[in-house]
């Protein structure tokens, strides 16, 4: 076996951890969908837009956010119940290793939201769909992002709630400040202008906005739509790449995380 | 070449010394058993051994390869069992040991029957349906000992492989030990169970707090202390003073001390001392009812060259 091969093996070994913890993930998955039906459903008949259709990309979004934020909780107990002692006795190099959970995790997201996106494509037209899986691989690089973000997370938590909060304070601020839920000139009637730029430029947004345009709208998917959604992910990638060689690289020297 | 060595290796963590300047080597094809109490820095020898800790100083080479410059290589040629069980918590035993076995190119055809017999003789095949993280202390500890015996790499390292176990699953683990090694793997074993080097080790080596105090075979170890046997007479009548007298000038003993009708004595080798104890006796007239012979366990060996009892902290 190359060492390729069980980097690959490793990725899917911890992928497999997602369908494991499987009603976590029906759970929440539910919430999801109850939020598009109901809460987009009633709003559409109040507000002066179709809000079903601006919302359920959001949610699709969250679900990708919720669900590569998951690889930060699977790194977490990982070093706290020595697997990844023991995946450091394999033969694999540590940048494989990193690369394994970075990819795993950006499975995780895309699994999530392609579910989720399934449930939506029913409102969706035809050459939405297309357009929607021309955005996976972009939406996998972003779930690799918000992966490696949680991992950072992971790697400075001493305790497991610690990681929580960490990861609940990015969720708060990534989604209050984006157009996941409303649009960019709502943000601006409430808030400064740099503000309104941050939320444009959120990764949460920009797939959010993607998603709306050229999949649930139907319109021709845009190649800097593309560019932005990696000029955002990858150096989040890169990030949490970063801070899990860190962390293997603490072991090695302290023994301990 | 050795099948492990180390050159002045030393390991600190922050201002605490776990390895000092130790120079440590083991032969191919041999169960070399680390003896120490905790905290003597067995285990952080293992984890440099297996890669996973880095070392402060000097070097380390697992089948003529450094640890330390080619990791990856090393981690191909060695497999460890650690002394708390490490496993997917979600995963079923043979799905671990599946997984263990295509990390390191297990044949896929004989993959599952080797899974299936080494579960059957670690005892695990009736809790094949469980997760890890439902098993007990003692079959997660069999489980990875099964990981290591799947594998069958050139260097096995056990790390406590019997700590939680019960005596009959340590017979079993110690029993497929000896036949790994048999088939050809040089073993690592760190204890601190005096039983389980007894039964184990090719060779010993004591570690106390870092350093390496003494390595041999245990019959050598035990013939270095004074008094290497310890012989008990037991006598019909309370032991006379001429008689005793008459046992001191049969050369080899070490010391003496007689109580009522029992003797007890040390001496150098109690198969040259204890024919011509019996003849002295006969020809005095006193009756032997009783002789034991006792040699002094590896812990009475620790005890000698490190002052400190196995069981004592360091």
């Amino acid at each position: 076996m190359s060492e390729f091969s069980r980097l690959v093996h490793i990725a899917r070994t911890d992928f497999s951890y997602f369908f494991r913890t499987k009603w976590l993930m029906a759970i929440l998955i539910s919430l999801n969908i109850s939020d598009m039906l109901v809460t987009g459903l009633v709003y559409k008949g109040l507000v002066t837009f179709d809000y079903f259709r601006f919302l359920v990309p959001g949610i699709v979004v969250m679900g990708l956010f919720s669900a590569a934020t998951d690889t930060g909780r699977r790194i977490w107990l990982a070093l706290r119940e020595g697997v990844v002692q023991y995946y450091m006795t394999l033969p694999v190099r540590t940048s494989g290793l990193v690369a394994a959970y970075i990819i795993s995790g950006g499975l995780g997201g895309i699994v999530y939201s392609g579910v989720l996106l399934i449930i939506a494509f029913v409102v969706v037209p035809p050459q939405g769909i297309m357009n929607a899986i021309l955005l996976l691989p972009f939406l996998f690089i972003l779930a690799t992002g918000i992966a490696g973000l949680a991992a950072f997370f992971a790697s400075i938590s001493r305790v497991g709630e610690i990681y929580w909060v960490y990861a609940q304070a990015l969720q708060v601020s990534m989604v209050t400040i984006s157009t996941i839920f409303y649009p960019s000139s709502t943000i601006a009637q409430y808030l400064p202008g740099p503000i309104v730029v941050i939320a444009e430029y959120n990764p949460l947004s920009l797939a959010a906005g993607a998603l709306r345009d050229s999949a649930f709208g139907g319109g021709a998917l845009s190649t800097s739509v593309f560019a932005n959604l990696l000029g955002v992910s990858l150096p989040l990638a890169g990030i949490g790449a970063l801070s899990y060689w860190v962390i293997l690289r603490t072991i090695r020297i302290r023994g301990k995380p | 070449m050795f099948a492990v060595e180390t050159l002045s290796l030393s390991k600190k963590y922050g201002k605490t010394d776990a390895l000092r300047e130790l120079n440590f080597t083991v032969d191919e094809g041999e169960i070399m058993v680390i003896l120490g109490p905790n905290g003597s820095g067995k285990t952080t020898l293992l984890m440099t051994l297996c890669t996973i800790l880095k070392p402060t100083s000097g070097t380390a080479k697992v089948m003529g390869i450094d640890v330390v410059k080619d990791g990856t290589k090393v981690r191909e040629v060695m497999g460890i069992a650690f002394q708390e069980a490490r496993g997917f918590w979600r995963h079923k035993p043979s799905s671990i040991l599946k997984f263990h076995a295509s990390m390191f190119d297990i044949d896929p055809v004989k993959r599952q029957d080797l899974i299936e017999q080494t579960m059957k003789e670690l005892e695990l095949w009736e809790s094949r349906d469980k997760l890890f993280m439902h098993l007990s202390g003692g079959q997660a500890k069999r489980l990875e000992t099964a990981k290591v015996l799947v594998q069958r790499p050139k260097l096995a390292i056990f790390d406590e492989p019997t700590s939680q176990v019960d005596l009959r699953g340590k017979r079993k683990i110690w029993d497929k030990i000896r036949e790994l090694r048999d088939q050809g793997s040089t073993i690592i074993v760190a204890t601190n169970e005096v039983r389980e080097a007894e039964y184990l080790a090719d060779r010993v080596t004591i570690l106390h707090k870092g350093t390496l105090v003494v390595r041999d075979s245990i019959p050598k170890l035990k013939d270095a202390i004074a008094g290497g046997d310890v012989v008990e007479v037991g006598f019909e009548d309370p032991v006379a003073d001429k008689l005793v007298e008459d046992l001191k000038n049969l050369g080899g003993i070490l010391t003496m001390s007689p109580e009522g009708n029992q003797l007890r004595a040390n001496v150098s080798k109690a198969e040259d001392w204890v024919p011509r104890m019996t003849s002295a006796s006969y020809n005095m007239g006193a009756k032997i009812s009783t002789i034991k012979i006792t040699e002094p366990s590896l812990d009475d060996v620790f005890l000698h060259f490190t002052g400190k009892s196995l069981e004592e902290n360091p």
